[in-house]
């Protein structure tokens, strides 16, 4: 076998071979190997278990034989002759002495002697011709396999014996062996003439005393020709792909050495095997044992057990955590098998597959710099030399590279290789670098270092949002740490507190830009959870801002002149406007520095028209708020308002940054974030901005506010537990005298926190620091500072006051029972004045539950978030505006049911424009000058002709929804109009040309609207709204997984609520979220929405309540008695009438006896004697001497019938609402039972709901569960005040819900809605789903996200879903010369 | 001579009527003699100090050239004669906001803002918004009388 290896033909001339491209992968078939397989694979027969000789040799026919690929780096393949890195490995193969069975499962549903499956004939045909369907997909046939099993299953391994319809035989029970992995075929309890005959047989001989059973076990052979009996026709309704016989194996394929490598340890001594290498070594010595054995002796029941260890070494292998390994056989350290090589996180699927190491990285600490842009990432020249771009060297960077080539790796603007155009790779580490610059040639490709402006990919982890990874233009900088603007925190959710982030450098010119422009920081200023924008200023940007427009800040002009030339580093054009004050001494507001920072010179037109109210306006006054909290932009001039986080910072839809963006473009955003990061750097560096003790001083009037509030609030505090211990406290609806208490008691105090909170931001100085933090919105709330100067307030665990860790009592310093403020964790001081002793405990009570909080949610949300990306990650809108999956199932027709981009939504509520601020732009932008404003019918009549002349209709992609209240709104400004009109006491409808009325004038200006203004305004209305729709290729289902998944991480664990009434807790927060997305069964709170038909009567309400509520006999019974007579004994219930009429019950004895008949005691007609409408007796039957103990027994029992109401109702509490000045009652149903309270008489069941999904889909259908799914999501979302735009949740309802029944994103519903193997085993229960798939025979087309990800191919999702194809008809024929004139 | 937009004289009815917010600058609340109006106005007091029951003449104009040239909006090198010479505070600023009040009279609001020190006018629709317009850019020459 010593042949070199073959020397490829020379040929003068090549041989033609078509190029026909690389090669794709279309499918992956999944099958069994079967024996003649793993002999054709094989280049060995393994056979010895050993590894080395004694020169560190492999041996032959060992488990390192070189034949399989070479052992180390030091040898060759002895069947390729590749060194260790050529050679792809060879298999072997090592023959078992008795076979192995990989599965049981098939033989439980055979015949025992036909091998046929174990079901009526006309059950099989039936089921036969469901798997034969062709249409049919591979999960639907799984589930007739499971149905079919479990028919299968009542008859094998029920009790009863199963007698076969075709041969007669009579089948026991066939079941898992204890102890042994094996198949038990228990034919002892079966009564025939078999065992009987078997006992006479032997009963002669002299072991007749033992135990006669049939040999339990079915033996290898025994199930070998089992399977080879079984009918092809049997095989495919057990939807198998292949023969079973290739579930036996006979021989193991042994796998190449490349995947089991064998390393040298101690300096070459020893070897360290792979796990794979001992597991086999192991099978090797258990077949040689088990050989033996065979060999020896011929009594089976001994190689029994020889065969049982062989059989678990073999699992063993495969799966190293099998099930029921006996205690000798486990390995002294535990050996991996391949299932584990497989799965879990940092198994191959999941950790080498679906994400894998890749080299042009960097990480390292971040740190702020406001000077850079917020496109821009300055990275350390360090890092810049060691990672590099290959740069193609043309005409007009030859002499970059050139000095690039000269620098060599180590000096900056260096280079580190050049490709040649024929292949070469030539490195620049040594001396001839001046030569190689000389040669560089166009077409030669230079891996030079990073440079300034080069596109790198910057990320940090986690990973939640997809602005958690975005491009960034590189500037290297001097020192040790990425830097970006703080504006760009944001996204990232990072701060420098020794935060490290990543940076990756794409190395084509394709992924640069494809990187620049799907995922440059400016694309991504908005988020696509809300349409929010999310790159933003943010704290010390916030601080100045709101300082320098303070309505007292002036600048002498130097000063001004000064800070004008802080935004743009002096380069500038600025245009100084007119200073606000003239005289006495000219003198420019800080107000003017914003309208310079917007529009610097006159010829730029960028025309910004916005309001918002800022936390500090007062409520009233809109411009004229006293406090300037009323941000008014008119034309680019700052008209009033102190800018704070309403205005420029994140998470706002009508902030200023957000307003740029849609009214200009996201580069007009970016370079007012640059300008205004810049200034206030500066500026804040000038003025000076810090802490100290003295900030958080109280004042004297301070210090007395605060104690008399807490005095207060002590003293009331001290009536409520006065009253309770009394008992005369005013019980809460569904609440006990306690919860009542703790209620009031927690109300009360919270009440002190919250008024101590409010005079301190009364109190405190306005240059007070933290002052001016929380109400510029840059850091802290008003309760910080109270907790710092005045008062911390109640401490909490677990929502409630801290909890008795003693007898009664919190601490031991209180007394019993106490339930003063102070006892229960009620901190008076402040921070500033230090804790008690006992405060401080209790703070940290509360501190502790925060941190455990954390730590346990992200797991939970992680967790969360993995399974609803898996589940969502293929979902993508296509080109005919559908929403489909990767097999190309329509989930939506019309993506969020109109198509629109979610991050680009201007209005509240997820609404395409805000139609009010629009307005109010265009009037401000094209100010009607000489033209006439319309009246209010000719805006009307504009309205309609403007609108017409745009397809409106939902073909022209217009959605219905947006045509009616575009029409809504201008019907609104017209009428706005006439009622102006009206209030100058103008005519309705004339306007006076000529002579023009000064009023009529005035009128114009208040509300008037020229035919211009409306036709702009509809003209931009719907040109924009057609620029807002969804691109086709966007991964929808992916930013929908995000964008419920990222919220979760910052819900706060709180996981109660009261709705509507106190004492209805509702579960929230991640739990609820959890249990929507889950789909779950069973969830802790379920509560019914019910509509009253009355709904204004609180008598009626109360009416339905009680029929609502499960009422038991104990509850509405006077007594219930035991009678005993002389004659006969019985029980007398009397009814308590007066308790039923109060509570509007209508329950008499008549009834009564019908529920009592109705439920589970036993007892007929005759034995219930109605006696009068209250009283009713029972006469137990039986015999006379068990009497008394059955009276006792029912008079036990009796007290806890149901006699009205539903049973799964906990209790019903009536909730009042106020809706237009009307006191309004519904019903809140606490537990399931959604039908019957529907049908309950007075209830209205159109208007029932209940929180419940699965009920829901249950009782009223699939569409209903649907939108079960959207408001609960909406509702939880929006009790933690999130905002999550509504088509998010709408795609994530369609799909639990497009298969006709809801299916969790849970691994038992994923594995419904897709069809990809590789999938599947990437996500959950890798080896089940790949056993199974090869068993089945499955076929996974690569089409979805993992899939695409795990065999390395482009996905079909966002610009993968264009082909390009190439026409290849021939061209048209081209006619010359002139037409001719007659055809 | 130029020609001014309003003018009259004003008394100062009360300062700061929400309370003092701001250091340097005050709400003042006045009431002019002739024309029926009532006026709000940001004053920066550190170099212009009101007091209540002062009277002041305000005109406002919406240019300081003498020859009734329209003003730029963009800051001119001073020292040149203009109106504002015979006056003694003098602010620059832009109408932004032309509304009808509520109430029984028909009356206007006219709003205007010095760069953030903001003026309400309120009065009788002829008077007040007769010569004014949405943006036009207005200087309030004050005078103590």
């Amino acid at each position: 076998m010593a042949n070199k290896p073959q020397e490829t033909l020379q040929f003068t001339k090549k041989p033609y071979i078509e190029d026909i491209g690389p090669r794709k992968i279309k499918s992956i078939q999944f099958s069994m190997f079967s024996e003649s397989d793993i002999y054709k694979a094989a280049e060995v027969e393994v056979y010895r278990g050993v590894y080395y000789d004694q020169f560190k040799k492999p041996h032959e026919n060992g488990l390192l034989d070189p034949r399989m690929g070479p052992p180390n780096k030091f040898s060759f393949c002895a069947t390729c002759h590749g060194s260790f890195t050529d050679c792809p490995g060879h298999y072997g193969y090592l023959t078992l002495a008795l076979l192995y069975i990989i599965s049981f499962f098939f033989v439980y549903f055979f015949e025992q002697s036909c091998s046929r499956v174990l079901l009526l004939e006309k059950e099989r045909v039936e089921f036969l011709k469901k798997m034969r369907n062709s249409r049919i997909e591979p999960l639907k046939k799984s589930e007739i396999l499971k149905l079919m099993v479990k028919r299968c299953n009542g008859m094998a391994s029920g009790r009863k014996a199963v007698k076969c319809s075709r041969c007669g035989y009579i089948n026991g029970m066939v079941k898992k062996a204890i102890g042994i992995l094996g198949v038990i075929h228990d034919r002892s309890k079966i009564i025939d003439d078999s065992l009987e005959e078997c006992r006479s047989a032997i009963s002669h001989t002299t072991e007749s005393r033992a135990s006669i059973n049939m040999p339990p076990i079915l033996n290898p052979d025994r199930v070998l020709s089992l399977f080879k009996n079984m009918l092809d026709e049997d095989c495919e309704l057990l939807y198998l792909s292949d023969r079973p016989e290739n579930l036996i194996v006979r021989n193991i394929a042994v796998p190449p050495l490349a995947i089991r490598p064998s390393v040298f340890v101690d300096g070459g001594t020893q070897s360290n095997e792979s796990d794979i290498t001992e597991r086999l070594k192991r099978i090797i010595q258990a077949n040689a044992s088990l050989q033996q054995e065979l060999s020896e002796t011929i009594s089976t029941s001994k190689s029994l057990a020889g065969w049982a260890d062989l059989q678990m070494e073999v699992a063993q292998y495969i799966n190293s955590d099998v099930r029921g390994v006996p205690f000798h056989m486990q390995a002294a350290k535990p050996l991996s098998g391949f299932v584990q090589r497989l799965k879990g996180k940092q198994g191959r699927f999941r950790g080498n597959l679906s994400g894998k190491r890749v080299e042009y990285t960097g990480r390292t600490v971040i740190s702020p710099d406001p000077n850079l842009k917020i496109t821009e990432v300055a990275i350390p020249i360090l890092m810049a030399r060691t990672l590099t771009y290959p740069e193609r060297v043309s005409h007009h960077n030859i002499e970059k590279l050139r000095q690039c080539v000269r620098n060599g790796p180590d000096k900056y603007p260096g280079a580190r290789f050049i490709r040649n155009t024929d292949g070469n790779l030539l490195s620049l580490m040594f001396s001839y670098r001046k030569r190689l610059a000389d040669d560089l040639k166009f077409g030669d490709i230079v891996d030079r270092h990073l440079e300034d402006g080069d596109i790198v990919l910057f990320n940090r982890q986690p990973s939640l949002h997809r602005m958690s990874i975005m491009c960034h233009r590189a500037r290297i900088m001097p020192w040790r740490t990425l830097r970006f603007n703080e504006s760009v925190c944001n996204p990232y959710n990072a701060d420098f507190d020794g935060d490290e982030m990543n940076m990756h450098v794409p190395q084509t010119e394709e992924a640069r830009t494809e990187a620049l422009m799907l995922m440059g920081v400016q694309n991504n200023l908005c988020t696509p959870k809300n349409g929010e924008i999310l790159v933003a200023s943010t704290q010390d940007f916030l601080t100045s801002s709101f300082l320098i427009t303070r309505k007292d800040t002036f600048y002498d002009r130097a000063s001004f002149s000064l800070i004008c030339s802080y935004m743009g580093d002096g380069m500038d054009l600025v245009n100084l406007p007119t200073p606000a004050l003239i005289k006495p001494i000219e003198l420019w507001t800080g107000k003017q520095l914003f309208n310079v920072l917007l529009r610097p010179d006159a010829n730029m037109r960028v025309y910004l028209n916005l309001s918002v109210r800022e936390k500090n306006y007062s409520k009233s006054g809109e411009t004229m708020c006293p406090n300037d909290g009323f941000v008014y932009f008119r034309n680019s001039e700052l008209i009033c308002g102190q800018l704070g986080k309403a205005t420029l910072g994140n998470g706002n839809k009508d902030g200023l940054y957000s307003v740029l963006l849609r009214d200009y473009n996201a580069h007009a955003a970016a370079a007012c974030m640059n300008r205004l990061a810049k200034l206030s750097a500066r500026w804040i560096g000038n003025h000076g901005f810090s802490i100290g003790i003295d900030d958080v001083q109280p004042g004297g009037r301070l210090n007395e506010n605060k104690s008399a509030r807490i005095l207060e609030g002590y003293g009331k505090c001290d009536e409520l537990i006065q009253s309770y211990n009394k008992g005369m406290l005013k019980l809460q609806p569904g609440c006990d005298a306690a919860q009542t208490l703790e209620a009031q008691i927690t109300g009360v105090l919270n009440n002190i926190r919250e008024t101590t909170a409010k005079v301190c931001m009364d109190e405190l100085h306005w240059r007070n620091s933290p002052l001016i933090m929380s109400q510029c919105g840059s850091k802290g709330s008003p309760i910080n500072i109270s907790q710092m100067i005045a008062c911390v307030g109640q401490q909490s665990v677990g929502g409630r006051r801290a909890p008795n860790g003693f007898i009664d009592r919190s601490l031991p310093h209180f007394p019993r029972k106490s339930k003063t403020p102070d006892a229960k964790g009620f901190v008076a001081n402040s921070f500033y004045s230090g804790l008690t002793a006992t405060e401080f405990f209790f703070h940290t009570m509360g501190g502790r539950e925060g941190l455990v909080d954390t730590a346990v949610k992200t797991a939970d949300t992680g967790y969360m978030s993995r399974r609803l990306i898996k589940a969502l990650e293929d979902l993508s809108i296509q080109y005919d505006n559908t929403v489909r999956n990767a097999s190309g199932c329509i989930v939506q027709f019309v993506y969020g049911d109109d198509g629109m981009d979610p991050s680009q939504m201007e209005g509240k509520g997820g609404v395409p424009l805000n139609f009010e601020r629009l307005l109010l732009k265009v009037k401000a932008t094209c100010p009607p000058g000489e033209q006439k404003s319309s009246s209010p019918s000719e805006i009307l009549e504009l309205s309609n002709e403007g609108l017409s002349k745009y397809d409106t209709t939902p073909d022209g992609g217009c959605s219905d929804a947006f045509k009616e209240s575009l029409s809504e709104f201008i019907q609104e400004c017209s009428r706005r109009l006439k009622r102006t009109r009206k209030a100058l006491k103008l005519d309705d409808e004339q306007v006076e040309g000529e002579n023009c009325n000064i009023l009529e004038n005035v009128a114009q200006n208040i509300s008037g609207v020229t035919s211009r203004q409306l036709q702009v305004f509809s003209e931009i209305c719907i040109s924009r709204y057609h620029l807002k729709r969804i691109e086709s290729g966007t991964a929808i289902g992916a930013i929908g997984a995000q964008s419920i998944g990222e919220p979760g991480t910052q819900m706060t664990l709180k996981t109660f609520h009261f709705a509507g009434v106190a004492s209805m807790n509702v579960t929230l927060g991640v739990p609820r979220i959890k249990e929507i997305i889950n789909a779950a069964k069973k969830i802790s709170t379920p509560i019914i929405t019910a509509t009253l038909e009355c709904d204004d009567n609180l008598k009626s309400a109360r009416m339905v309540k009680g029929r609502v509520e499960k009422t038991v006999l104990g509850e509405v019974a006077k007594s219930v008695r035991i009678v005993i007579t002389s004659r006969s004994a019985s029980i007398v219930v009397t009814l308590d009438m007066e308790r039923i009429q109060a509570s509007q019950l209508c329950i008499n004895a008549q009834i009564v006896k019908e529920k009592i008949l109705q439920s589970k005691i036993k007892l007929k007609e005759q034995h219930i004697k109605v006696l009068d409408a209250r009283k009713l007796e029972i006469i137990p039957t039986g015999d006379k001497s068990k009497l008394h103990f059955e009276l006792h027994s029912l008079k036990n029992k009796l007290p806890t019938v149901v006699v009205k109401g539903t049973n799964t109702v906990e209790r019903a509490v009536i909730n009042k609402t106020k809706k237009d000045n009307k006191e309004q009652y519904n019903l809140l149903v606490e537990g399931t039972g959604l039908q019957a309270v529907m049908g309950t008489e007075g209830i209205d069941g159109c208007k029932t709901t209940s929180n419940h999904i699965m009920e829901v889909r249950q009782v009223i259908g699939i569409e209903a569960a649907r939108k079960c799914i959207i408001e609960e999501i909406k509702y939880t979302m929006a009790s933690h005040g999130m905002t999550i735009d509504i088509r998010h949740m709408m795609l994530l309802a369609d799909l639990m819900t497009f298969k006709g029944e809801v299916l969790g994103i849970t691994r038992h519903g994923i594995q419904k809605m897709k069809d990809s193997v590789l999938m599947l085993a990437s996500f959950e229960k890798t080896a089940d789903h790949l056993f199974n798939a090869s068993v089945n025979g499955r076929d996974d087309k690569i089409e979805g996200v993992s899939e695409c990800i795990i065999m390395g191919i482009p996905m079909q999702i966002g610009t993968g879903i264009l082909k390009v194809r190439q026409r290849v008809e021939n061209a048209q024929q081209l006619s010359y010369g002139l037409d001719p004139i007659i055809q | 001579m130029v020609e001014t937009l309003l003018e009259d004289i004003f008394r100062v009815e009360r300062v700061d009527p929400d309370g003092k917010k701001f250091d340097r600058v005050s709400r003042i609340e006045a009431v002019s003699e002739q024309l029926d109006m009532h006026m709000q106005l940001d004053v920066n007091t550190e170099i212009y100090p009101l007091h209540v029951g002062e009277k002041f003449m305000m005109v406002l104009a919406s240019t300081l050239n003498l020859d009734g040239t329209p003003d730029s909006g963009y800051y001119t090198q001073g020292g040149r004669k203009s109106l504002a010479d015979k006056f003694e505070y003098v602010m620059h600023g832009k109408l932004y906001r032309i509304s009808d009040a509520s109430g029984p009279n028909v009356k206007v609001e006219m709003c205007v803002s010095f760069a953030g020190l903001l003026m309400l006018l309120k009065g009788d629709p002829t008077t007040v918004a007769q010569k004014f317009e949405l943006d036009q850019r207005l200087f309030i020459l004050i005078r103590k009388v």
